[in-house]
């Protein structure tokens, strides 16, 4: 087993200097790094809460302190950057983001994953944050409050892939090496098919609004036509619609 | 055997489940308690989830699983209301479509898949029904007019219900497009507020200024004979978007609206100019909630009104109505929000589907979650964490703190159903020292510095310091209505007295939550005087903490002095410090 940490690919490289550079982009990565930021923080506390292991809840309280801090920071930094306020400000009030970007789900990540896999997953996921981080530091020549938050972030990112590796490291010499080593590549195939989930998603999406047109334009104009001619513009109080049925038939219908 | 109800509200704001045992509330929490997702909406299946926990029972013992309103119903109005829109609405189809085909037309499905309910025990209220049913339901009265308001459910914004012992009966109503919720929201957005978040802020701005644009405000919003009112439709877009609630014309009525996150002094220049808007429509709201509730006086002949939807929140409102209206007994139902929902249409279910009769259900502040002492204690000894155990003494060394000007975390008992933190998780200060509202403000809840802050004040000492009008004492212990600070003590009590000499407080008896009580007389005993400033225990943009460690990471992210968590004091200087460092 060995664990060697993920170097930033040249796509990655590439990628993250063209972002960057498109105006009004960064205040809007800042706020979308608000949000994963927090949502990484509320995954550690509800660990540090769940964990069986009492040994790992410091850690992992230490690590949702320093997530909870990171995702402050961003704010900060989106709100300096916005060039347009409101379109920052809406990113940063999405209080839905972390859902509609499936980052969190109903159940806590960590009852989803179990202790190995979480573990697994937080020294994967924190070394494509830092590595990540490392780049947009280094694209930040001109704008050194940013260099410097990043640089802040990073090193706190290291610490987090450093106590992850070592309870990794730790397990696998107990004898759990092949255990561990399946939880890292679950991780990883766990990320894969998220990645491809959210582009069939996307994919899906814009098919479904090119038909969701064709149906708009096409098909409901004559309804529109009638809907208009029946609209119920009427103000004011109107009597009640009073359903005279017995409220046990009432509730079993959702119309 | 013990029957069991369990209501759900979900998918729009702020959603919530709520359990009943034979009609009285056995566990009630909105789910970004548990989330941590402010006003999270999404199905509340950890909410759910722990109620049954906090009863110990299974889904298989619930009779009911009551959904808060009609899915179809409400899916209808947005289709139709797209469609008189078209050509203009094709966006908003597009969003509404897709989410709703996705994700929110699919409620029993989900109720069923991730609920684990069986579809037999699904029940689906109405929106309205479900607020008006709360508000009655949980109401001290036999025999009550119900008014309920918010920017929208099905179809209906704005409706009155006479409650009594046959049930909630129907009078008449105001549907969409036309909404006083709306409205109010329209302006919180103009003003550069949250939606759905941010209206006590324009209700706080409100103070600071004069009423010199009703006229403008009633194009957008006029009152209509009978009582009624109906919108401008030409000022708003909320029937036709999904993202704008205002329109061009709105704005050529009132000039720019303001940036979002920039600077507000609410006394000078622009910030002035804002106040003045703010206070024009708070004075229009409640006009209109004074004739509605004229209205609903003579069509029911009776003197107790209930309250409960998002409007019912506008605390300043329900003075003004308890004060100026025809009504001598007033009952806000304090999660008036949709969190309310869950409870209003379990209640329903309750009393008019099963038929059971009315029972006191048991509101009490504390409703959600508990941390028994001896957990706390492990959790903090396995955090490392030091704090001192002052399970004997709590009380009197949180008053020593907060008569020495500390500011500290009250986290006690179980947590708080609905938004406003009443004693179990809050942050308390003393609130005559003249630096306290802004220390508070700007370093501890890092908001707004022209918001002041609620009292909390015993019930026995709440006459002395505070002026309600009669038949507030109730909303009072709920922080659901407003008072004035009396003349002699407003400049003793800066902190917590606003601009207009007016206070949120919140009336504390003993027999409601005794240690709190305990604790307000121990602070009176040094201070002179038995009043607390209480403000939720969250930062800015988070839900009110629920656990030990949210409490925790709260005090690590801000300058608070301790918290008192259940039996221990963990100052700041206590905690462990952050991971690099
Ligand atoms: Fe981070
Ligand atoms: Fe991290
Ligand atoms: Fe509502």
């Amino acid at each position: 087993m060995r664990f060697a940490d993920i170097r930033p690919g040249p796509v990655l490289v590439g990628v993250s200097h063209i972002v960057w550079r498109l105006p009004g982009r960064p205040a809007t990565k800042m706020a979308e790094f608000a949000h994963t930021e927090l949502g990484s923080g509320h995954d550690m506390l509800e660990a540090c809460e769940l964990t069986p292991r009492p040994e790992m809840r410091p850690l992992y309280f230490l690590h949702a302190l320093d997530e909870l801090r990171h995702s402050r920071m961003f704010r900060e930094r989106a709100r300096a950057l916005a060039i347009e306020r409101s379109r920052t400000q809406a990113v940063l009030d999405d209080s839905g983001y972390l859902h509609s970007h499936g980052i969190r789900g109903s159940d806590p990540l960590f009852t989803e994953l179990g202790e190995l896999d979480f573990l697994a997953f937080v020294w994967l996921h924190e070394q494509r944050g830092a590595a990540q981080f490392g780049i947009y530091a280094g694209l930040m020549d001109e704008d050194p409050a940013s260099r410097e938050m990043f640089a802040r972030i990073e090193k706190d990112e290291r610490f987090h892939i450093a106590y992850s590796r070592k309870e990794l490291e730790r397990l696998a010499a107990q004898g759990q090496a092949s255990a561990v080593s399946a939880a890292v590549w679950r991780i990883r195939w766990r990320r894969f098919k998220q990645g491809w989930l959210r582009f069939s998603r996307l994919i899906g999406d814009t098919m479904a609004k090119l038909w969701l047109t064709v149906i708009y334009v096409v098909g409901i104009t004559p309804f529109a036509l009638i809907a208009k001619l029946t609209e119920r513009e009427q103000g004011g109080l109107v009597p009640a619609e009073v359903d005279d049925r017995p409220a046990a038939q009432r509730a079993l219908e959702q119309l | 055997m013990s029957r069991y109800v369990l209501g759900v509200s979900a998918l729009y704001h702020e959603s919530a489940a709520v359990l009943l045992r034979d009609g009285v509330v056995v566990a009630a929490s909105s789910e970004e308690r548990f989330s941590r997702q402010k006003q999270d909406s999404a199905l509340p299946v950890r909410a759910s989830r722990w109620c049954l926990e906090q009863a110990g029972i299974s889904m298989a013992d619930v009779e009911a699983v009551v959904y808060y309103e009609k899915p179809l119903r409400k899916f209808e109005r947005i289709l139709v209301s797209q469609l008189t829109g078209f050509p203009s609405t094709l966006p908003a189809f597009q969003r509404t479509a897709l989410t709703w085909l996705t994700d929110k037309l699919w409620v029993r499905n989900a109720l069923c898949k991730e609920l684990g309910a069986r579809p037999s025990q699904l029940m689906f209220s109405e929106h309205h029904l479900s607020h008006a049913a709360s508000a009655f339901y949980c109401s001290p009265f036999e025999r009550a007019a119900v008014l309920t308001v918010d920017g929208v459910g099905e179809w209906a914004t704005t409706s009155l219900w006479q409650g009594d012992e046959h049930g909630l009966k129907p009078l008449s109503e105001v549907r969409f497009p036309h909404s006083l919720g709306l409205t109010y929201s329209a302006f919180t957005a103009f003003l550069g507020f949250r939606v759905n978040n941010g209206e006590y802020k324009v209700m706080g701005l409100a103070s600071y200024g004069e009423p010199r644009h009703v006229d403008k405000v009633e194009k957008v919003l006029q009152g209509v004979d009978g009582g009624g009112f109906q919108n401008d439709t030409r000022y708003v877009a909320w029937h036709k978007s999904t993202v704008r609630s205002y329109s061009g014309a709105f704005e050529q009525l009132f000039g720019a609206p303001r940036q979002p996150g920039t600077p507000l002094d609410p006394r000078q220049g622009e910030g002035k100019h804002y106040a003045d808007i703010a206070a024009s429509v708070q004075v229009v709201l409640e006009e209109r909630l004074l004739a509605l509730a004229e209205r609903l006086h003579a069509d029911t002949g009776l003197d107790a009104l209930c309250m409960a939807g998002g409007v019912a929140l506008n605390v300043v409102a329900n003075r003004r109505l308890l004060r100026d209206g025809p009504f001598a007994h007033l009952y806000v139902q304090p999660a008036s929000g949709d969190a309310g929902g869950a409870l209003g249409a379990a209640q329903w279910a309750w009393h008019e589907v099963l038929g059971q009769p009315r029972v006191d259900p048991g509101l009490t502040p504390g409703l959600g979650r508990d941390w028994p002492d001896d957990r706390v204690r492990t959790l903090l000894d396995e955090l490392n964490v030091r704090f001192d155990d002052v399970a004997d003494d709590r009380i009197e060394r949180a008053a020593d703190d907060i008569a020495a000007g500390k500011v500290i975390g009250w986290f006690q008992g179980r947590c708080e159903w609905g938004p406003r933190a009443l004693g179990h998780r809050s942050i308390l200060a003393d609130p005559s020292r003249p630096d306290m509202q802004d220390r508070v403000n700007k370093v501890i809840k890092l908001r707004e510095p022209f918001r002041p802050f609620a009292p909390s004040v015993t019930a026995e000492a709440a006459d002395t310091y505070f002026d309600v009008p009669p038949g507030g004492e109730g909303p009072a212990e709920w922080m659901t209505i407003i008072g004035d600070t009396r003349e002699e003590h407003r400049e003793a009590m800066p902190a917590i007295t606003h601009v207009d000499g007016t206070a949120r407080l919140h009336r504390v008896r003993r027999e409601v939550n005794p240690r709190y009580h305990a604790l307000i007389e121990a602070v009176g005993a040094r201070t002179g005087r038995p009043v607390v400033l209480n403000t939720s225990f969250n930062l800015k943009g988070d839900p009110i903490v629920s656990s030990p460690v949210h409490a925790l990471s709260t005090l690590q992210s801000c300058e608070m002095d301790a918290v008192y968590l259940g039996p221990c004091r963990v100052a700041r200087g206590q905690l462990p410090r952050g991971g690099a460092s």
